[in-house]
């Protein structure tokens, strides 16, 4: 059960989190999703909005290392977790392996399922570090794209758990 | 000019480190201060008068700003009852269920969507147009209210282009029906003759249902009036001069007061070309004096945001025992929800025989209007329903008169200089190197019967052609030298499919320069030249030509200039990626920033160097693709996998092959989505049953396999360095590829799509009620 702390006077829930290793305290209204807080109150919009049904994986964010659907999510149910967004991938100079392979492998086009695609390969290559192509497949089968048909999205996954593995 | 030094390279995409860092701004990224929520209102009711409309209680909602309803669009505004664009919000009638009748906008979203509710609209419901069977009854009740006028959007009068020899008879076939808004006739040869001598003749009727776009970002845009009678505008659009006209002329303003940014767009494939929202977050900013923006929901896109159209094509063709095509008589009806495209259906009509010689023919095609949302462009607009009729009856053809399906399209197949419907010789086309290409793929020259059959399992190959003309048209472009040698590309389309790498490179081998030295700067509609919408496959094609025009030409007056500083004729100097120097002596040269700065300074010989591009791109270069489809049906519940896809495509000349790779795998893949499984369900109230991405089936990682594409080049494109389009032609043929391999499959013909379990079961286990 959630032990949710609610202000009474202006009805605002004190959130404290870390987002891409920082830590976040801010107030909310209780009824903002995780998708909101990281969009419009935190102003990370590398965070994408495809159906806020949880069916498009646009929204993919990791939650203690487990992908989730962030319009899904209320922001008060994330409290005392740990996200990982797009926007805390990579440093100020080099990438993620994960980044590097979708921009070699061709495994973006329009880029907006990409955030959360990457995320979604993140935790899949945590999970099963050398993935078969099935396996590759089934694991972002939460993750739509409209752009690639998936072929190169596969092939970049296949390239990031290569040197992944090897590094 | 250069040698091909970037032209040709698989680069990976200019823009790619920004999106996979999360920083590219998408229409919905968009904040400014002040910034309001704008929800619309959406009619319950596919066909009903508005009685009466009381925003009062909305308006009274704390955090309400704006509430518009029609009485808000100006005067001066442009209206036609016949145009999708002009009914952005419901005047007197509402003519398809979700179409806009009031909008709010708020300080926040919840606020806006509670003001909603409290908006009270009377309406009196009209009997609902839901089928093409009830719009084509004679005494049918009009989708169209009122005097339509033509403009751009069509027109609501039925035009009946009539060519051939037959013309004069073919009068008698003009389509009384009110409903219907375009009609076609296109009539050569001797038809009857033409059948009699036939041996084999096939006969179906081909049904493709109203399918979505898909694109995973909603329509987005953000309107802020910022200045005196002046709004800027940001919006994720495929024509950005498109979007800013169609704002101009619904809300009746000059086109100087509106500013258009296109921003990154998340996918549009024909559905975000003019922006059909763009209309009521203007007029909201405007009541509001805010900042608003309006974001689609998933619900919202699915009902009401112009879908591809659902289409009839019944067809008869006729061939000798020698397999040579005879004759082909067509009917073609097309679904264009509540109002006319004006051109999807005269499209499909016009280019249904265009693969294929054919003796004689008769095609007619009439467009019809339903209450509905509105249909438009869906990457190559129904070519996939004309392809998945026309190849499904070709194959057909070829196994009864056993000959093999690559010999048959072999022996017919269109090439240069053959009459295409038109009348209009075909241009040097790729279609018959398509099919030699997959006729020695090992996917076709390895015998089906070979792989196993022990697993009870059934397996069916299928091979289809497509085509698309593409659009083309004139464009615009700047190449600008700017310090540090840099090279600014400055222009006003819209990146869709990765069209700016392919741009870079292009402007690089012209120039000489290296492709990092080169910058593309995307314009607002203020400062760009004119820009060519982003659809029709035309970008690299017409832009493209703009800009190597304008690389080119910046590199003469570089030339020029270098020649009287060295006072040397410009045929001794040479460029490569430092700069222009002198060919018998390397060493003096002019670096690319040393040009700057002379045409920059005070007292500067000459002013700064800027190129100019202004390509008129009449030559259309039709696009050829082919594929092969493997797929496994379980025989117990219907169910097919596609194991194995094959396309090859002709492209002219492959200016990024990763690029165009991935043009081809997506563009197969909406294609086999098409085949088995997108449709969107309307029921007898003209409601959409299934809008959500859980029950409008897109396909996941998980659903296809790879896809291996084979890139040909072949000549004769008039294009940049011989390109012809590239982005149309994959999503055409695999539906039929599918669709013959599952008909080899199982041993029956399903024409209709999507291909569903239920249909393909039902061809195995009820013979003779598809068969």
């Amino acid at each position: 059960m959630l032990n949710i702390k609610v202000n009474d006077k202006v009805n605002v829930y004190d959130l404290n989190m870390t987002v891409n290793g920082k830590p976040v305290a801010v107030a909310i209204k209780p009824h903002l999703t995780l998708l909101e807080l990281l969009r419009d109150t935190l102003s990370l919009t590398g965070t994408k909005e495809g159906c806020s049904t949880g069916h498009c994986g646009a929204c993919t964010v990791l939650a203690d290392g487990e992908p989730i659907s962030s319009c899904l999510m209320l922001a008060v149910e994330a409290d005392g977790r740990n996200i990982l967004t797009v926007e805390g991938l990579n440093g100020d100079d080099d990438l993620h392996p994960v980044q590097k392979a979708f921009v070699i492998k061709g495994g973006l086009q329009c880029g907006f399922c990409t955030s959360g695609m990457m995320l979604a390969t993140i935790s899949l290559l945590e999970r099963n570090p050398r993935p078969t192509e099935a396996e590759i497949r089934m694991g972002l089968a939460g993750n739509l794209c409209r752009c690639t048909g998936y072929h190169k999205i596969v092939e970049a996954v296949q390239q990031a758990a290569q040197e992944m593995s090897h590094g | 000019m250069a040698d091909k030094k970037y032209v040709g390279r698989p680069l990976p995409r200019i823009d790619a480190l920004e999106k996979v860092r999360g920083q590219s701004i998408f229409a919905a990224d968009v904040k400014l201060p002040g910034m309001l929520a704008g929800k619309f209102l959406p009619s319950p009711h596919a066909h009903a008068e508005i009685l009466a409309i009381d925003t009062a209680k909305a308006e009274a909602l704390p955090g309400v700003r704006a509430v518009v309803t029609v009485a808000d669009i100006p005067k001066s505004a442009v209206y036609n009852p016949a145009s999708r664009f002009h009914g952005f919000l419901a005047r007197r009638f509402v003519v398809f269920a979700g179409q806009a009748v009031a909008a709010v906008a708020a300080d926040d979203l919840a606020t806006a969507e509670e003001a909603l509710d409290l908006i009270e609209v009377t309406y009196q419901p009209l009997p609902v147009v839901h089928s093409l069977e009830r719009a084509l009854q004679p005494e049918c009740t009009p989708v169209i209210h009122g005097r339509a006028t033509t403009s751009g959007g069509g027109t609501a009068h039925t035009q009946v282009v009539v060519t051939g020899e037959k013309s004069a008879g073919s009068e008698e076939e003009i389509d009384k029906s009110p409903n219907v808004v375009d009609e076609n006739v296109f009539s050569q040869g001797e038809l009857e003759a033409a059948f009699v001598e036939s041996e084999v003749i096939v006969e179906r009727t081909y049904t493709v249902p109203t399918v979505h776009q898909g694109y995973i970002e909603p329509h987005a845009v953000t309107a802020h009036w910022d200045r005196p009678g002046h709004v800027t505008v940001w919006e994720c659009i495929q024509g950005a001069f498109d979007a800013r006209n169609l704002i101009a002329e619904t809300l009746g303003l000059s086109h100087h007061q509106i500013t258009l940014n296109s921003t990154e767009i998340g996918g549009g494939f024909g559905g975000k070309g003019e922006g059909i929202f763009a209309p009521l977050a203007v007029l909201l900013a405007r009541k509001a004096r805010h900042p608003v923006q309006l974001v689609l929901t998933r619900q919202e896109e699915l009902i009401g945001a112009n879908p591809a159209p659902h289409s009839v094509i019944q067809l008869k063709t006729g061939a000798k025992k020698d397999g040579t095509l005879m004759a082909i008589e067509g009917e073609v009806l097309v679904d264009a929800g509540a109002y006319p495209t004006g051109w999807i259906m005269s499209n499909i009509t016009a280019t249904l025989r265009d693969n294929y010689r054919f003796q004689a023919w008769h095609l007619h095609g009439r467009e019809v209007l339903t209450n509905k949302a509105s249909v438009t462009s869906y990457r190559a607009p129904g070519a996939p329903n004309l392809s998945f009729a026309m190849e499904s009856q070709i194959d057909e053809m070829a196994r009864q008169l056993k000959i093999d399906p690559m010999s048959l399209r072999m022996k017919n197949v269109i090439r240069e200089g053959d009459p295409l419907t038109n009348m209009e010789p075909q241009s040097p086309v790729g279609a018959e190197e398509v099919l030699a290409a997959l006729a020695k793929h090992p996917a076709w020259t390895q015998p089906t019967s070979e792989r196993a059959k022990a697993d009870g399992l059934v397996r069916g190959r299928g091979l289809a052609l497509g085509s698309w003309a593409g659009a083309t048209g004139p464009a615009g472009a700047l190449a600008i030298l700017d310090a540090g040698g840099q090279i600014r590309i400055v222009l006003g389309t819209v990146d869709l499919s990765g069209s700016f790498t392919s741009l870079a490179q292009i402007a690089a081998d012209a120039i000489g320069i290296s492709y990092d030295q080169i910058v593309i700067n995307k314009a607002s509609t203020d400062f760009a030249p004119f820009a060519p919408m982003s659809a029709g496959s035309q970008t690299i094609y017409a832009m493209g030509a703009a800009v190597k025009e304008a690389a080119l030409d910046l590199r003469a007056k570089m030339l020029r200039h270098v020649a009287q500083d060295f006072q040397v004729e410009e045929s001794e100097l040479g460029v490569d990626e430092e700069g222009v120097y002198l060919l018998a002596q390397p060493s003096k040269r002019h670096a690319f920033d040393t040009l700057y700065q002379l045409g920059t300074q005070w007292f500067a010989e000459y002013g700064p160097l800027i190129g100019q591009g202004s390509a008129p791109q009449r030559q259309r270069a039709p696009g050829y693709a082919a594929c092969i489809a493997e797929v496994t049906i379980d025989p117990r519940t219907g169910k097919v996998t596609v194991d194995r896809l094959v396309v090859a495509q002709d492209v002219g000349k492959a200016i990024n092959p990763l690029s165009i790779e991935g043009q081809m795998q997506g563009g197969v893949t909406q294609s086999i989505s098409m085949a088995l499984w997108e449709e969107l369900l309307y029921d007898e109230a003209g409601q959409v049953r299934n809008p959500s991405l859980l029950d409008y089936r897109m396909p996941t990682a998980g659903d296809v396999p790879m896809i291996e594409t084979i890139i040909l080049e072949v000549p004769g494109g008039d294009g940049p360095y011989g390109a012809k389009l590239v982005g149309e032609p994959p999503m055409v043929p695999a539906v039929a590829a599918i669709a013959n391999a599952i008909a080899e499959a199982i041993g029956a013909r399903v024409c209709d799509l999507p291909i569903t379990p239920e249909r393909v079961w039902r061809a195995m286990n009820m013979a003779g009620s598809q068969d």
